[in-house]
């Protein structure tokens, strides 16, 4: 187990910059999740860690040592990739045992190692396979077993989950995150799902376009997004946004529509804003509240989706009670005004 | 047997059967379709072949009578000291036209999956280019090149081993070699442009794993490239192989088999028993051996190289 210490970190392809002066603190035994939009610069940033890409500037630190001219194999860190990467002709055992038996280590040790792994991993009975005869779970667990093995100080995953299906990503997210807790290791994790970013990382880096946005604890990202790009990215569905300014101490949109506000920030009236609710935010009926025309409904057993205009803006609400309202009919919904987020107009950062 | 039920079999209103995709009325049709191609193939293919297999048990100079003569023909090709001679120069040239070309091809991909290569479409049609030359061409102008006066010749002597000196393609000990040469060097841009093609295929996550997990260079080759590249070393071996062992243009056009006999191979044996000393009977002994030869070793090729996972 180890710390990763990132400073200034850039990356340059001839005119391109792809990271942009990027600083973080990857605690020891923390899962750090990466992620942005695809082209944000996050798995950039994980190779650059891994060692497959050069830095252009800045510093990678490993357990406080620096690691920028360290090759790939010497700086003791495992990768799991988005493909798997396993060797198509080796088995199973033999995957996972490739790297211990580069290093000479013996077939005794080895085997005990890898028969730890498949434990843990329930590849056990697997282990003569070859790649080809197991499924892209399995394959998956492979590549984490063959991670487990070296006994890293960081584990670095690249979109580890992007090949499975819905459900079985939902287990392997499980899965990952039990073995976190089991190995107490360090984890630097790539993603572009936001779901898998807030259900698994002890600390959320949001990037976008070569630059964090914003890092935290999950539910800091959600509950405080700092600036416009962030509230939109987390959460699901994204938060709903409406223009306007604040007038006699409630908030007016520009078509008119006025909103609940429990506290206004100080220099706030007058300049142009945006309103920030998220549609989990909203409530049925209530005093005060603002008329929404329905345009869909999705009816998702525990909660009910509802897409509609408040004025001439789009709405998005989500609420646990079931809606019978149609197409074209008028709801009332409630914003709660404790859950608003301000964002200047000019900046997109939050108030 | 499979069987799936008709769309709309007996039409509408009925029950619907199911319909035997094989059976004995389909059967036949199926033969009528293949006929034209089949007709042709036999006409072509399969009756020369049927007939070099009779002749291979008769004695025929190609204008008499063929007298009937058993085993003769395969037992002279088995005892025969200079035929023997000439398969071992056969295989021999199996090293030059399949091996050194696969380890070549081999060896520029090794390097091409380390090194970014620029230009490397110029560079593989270069390579190619022997592959799409005319033999007579190439043997042309290596024969100017191995000549006593050639340009090899030439090079040792400004270096200072003019001693080294010779007709390459006329001396009884680098005739062979000299012959087998041309054949790498006409080979390998084929085994190298099929295996840049293979290692292009190969996820290069698998050498990042490879190298996360501590592999060099060699080790790397070994357990990335090489697994990737079975399939293609596979047809690069069948094909080089095959050319290796039907060799006939580029002997006939640098030693005509000479000096002596050190440069003989198969196909010019062959070729001089049906033609030139009109032996019909032992000329196609020859070749049904060199076929089976050949359809051993590409057999043995294809089963050892065949992919595992």
């Amino acid at each position: 187990m180890a710390s990763v210490e990132i400073r200034n970190l850039r990356k340059s392809y001839a005119t391109t910059h792809v990271i942009k002066d990027v600083s973080i603190d990857v605690d020891d035994g923390q899962f750090v999740v990466l992620v942005g939009p695809s082209g944000c610069g996050k798995s950039t940033l994980l190779r650059m860690i891994a060692g497959l890409e050069t830095i252009s500037g800045g510093e990678v630190q490993i357990d406080g040592a620096v690691m920028n001219a360290v090759p790939p194999k010497e700086r003791d860190i495992a990768m799991v990739f988005q493909n798997y990467a396993l060797y198509p002709h080796m088995t199973v055992a033999e995957n996972m045992g490739f790297s211990l038996k580069l290093k000479k280590v013996s077939k005794a040790e080895i085997r005990a190692k890898v028969e730890r792994a498949a434990d843990i991993l329930s590849l056990s009975h697997l282990l003569d396979r070859r790649p080809k005869q197991l499924s892209g779970g399995q394959r998956q667990r492979v590549a984490m077993g063959r991670a487990i093995v070296r006994d890293p100080k960081v584990f670095l995953f690249d979109e580890p989950l992007s090949n499975l299906d819905a459900k079985l990503r939902v287990q392997m997210r499980t899965e990952i995150k039990a073995l976190h807790q089991r190995l107490g290791s360090t984890m630097v994790y790539v993603t572009h799902d936001q779901i898998e970013a807030l259900t698994m990382a002890d600390k959320i880096v949001l990037m976008n376009d070569g630059r964090v946005e914003q890092m935290g604890p999950p539910l800091e990202l959600y509950d405080r997004p700092a600036n416009l790009f962030v509230a939109s990215f987390i959460g699901s569905p994204s938060m709903n946004f409406f223009d306007g300014t604040i007038e006699n101490g409630a908030f007016r949109t520009t078509s008119g529509v006025v909103l609940p506000l429990a506290q206004i920030p100080s220099g706030a009236e007058g300049r142009p804003l945006v309103y920030g609710i998220r549609p989990e935010h909203l409530q049925l009926g209530g005093a005060g509240g603002v008329a929404v025309e329905v345009a869909v409904i999705e009816p998702a057993g525990s909660e009910t989706q509802l897409y509609g205009k408040l004025g001439t803006d789009d709405l998005v609400g989500v609420f646990r009670e079931r809606l019978s309202a149609r197409p074209g009919e008028s709801v009332t919904v409630t914003p709660s005004s404790e859950q608003v987020h301000l964002f200047d107009k000019a900046t997109g950062n939050r108030l | 047997m499979t069987e799936v039920p008709s769309r709309n079999a007996g039409g509408h209103g009925q029950a619907e059967k199911p319909v035997r995709l094989s059976g004995e009325p389909f059967a036949w049709r199926h033969l009528l379709y293949l006929a034209p191609g089949l007709a042709l193939y036999a006409l072509f293919c399969l009756w020369p072949v049927i007939q070099t297999i009779q002749f291979s048990f008769h004695r025929w100079d190609g204008i008499t009578d063929a007298r009937w003569v058993g085993l003769r023909n395969y037992i002279q090709v088995f005892t025969s000291a200079q035929t023997l001679t000439v398969f071992g120069n056969g295989l021999i040239m199996i090293i030059f036209y399949a091996v050194l070309p696969v380890l070549i091809g081999l060896l520029i991909v090794a390097i091409m999956t380390r090194i970014r290569i620029r230009l490397l479409s110029v560079f593989r049609t270069v390579l190619f280019l022997p592959q799409i030359l005319a033999t007579v061409v190439v043997a042309v102008a290596w024969r100017w090149i191995y000549a006593y006066d050639g340009p090899i010749n030439a090079l040792l002597s400004a270096v200072g081993l003019g001693s080294l000196s010779r007709a390459w393609l006329g001396d009884f000990d680098t005739a062979l070699i000299s012959v087998g040469l041309i054949g790498t060097w006409i080979n390998f841009g084929l085994c190298m442009v099929l295996f840049i093609g293979g290692a292009q295929k190969i996820d290069t996550q698998l050498y990042e794993a490879a190298r996360l997990d501590g592999a060099g260079p060699f080790q790397e080759f070994m357990a990335v490239t090489l697994p990737g590249l079975r399939g293609e070393i596979s047809i690069a071996l069948v094909l080089t192989v095959t050319n290796a062992l039907r060799n006939f243009d580029i002997v006939w056009n640098t030693t005509s088999g000479g000096p002596g006999t050190s440069t003989l191979v198969p196909s010019y044996l062959i070729y001089e028993g049906a033609f030139i000393t009109r032996n019909v009977g032992f000329a196609a002994a020859a070749s049904v051996v060199l076929t089976v030869l050949i359809l051993v070793l590409t057999g043995v090729i294809t089963r050892l190289m065949r992919s595992e996972d």
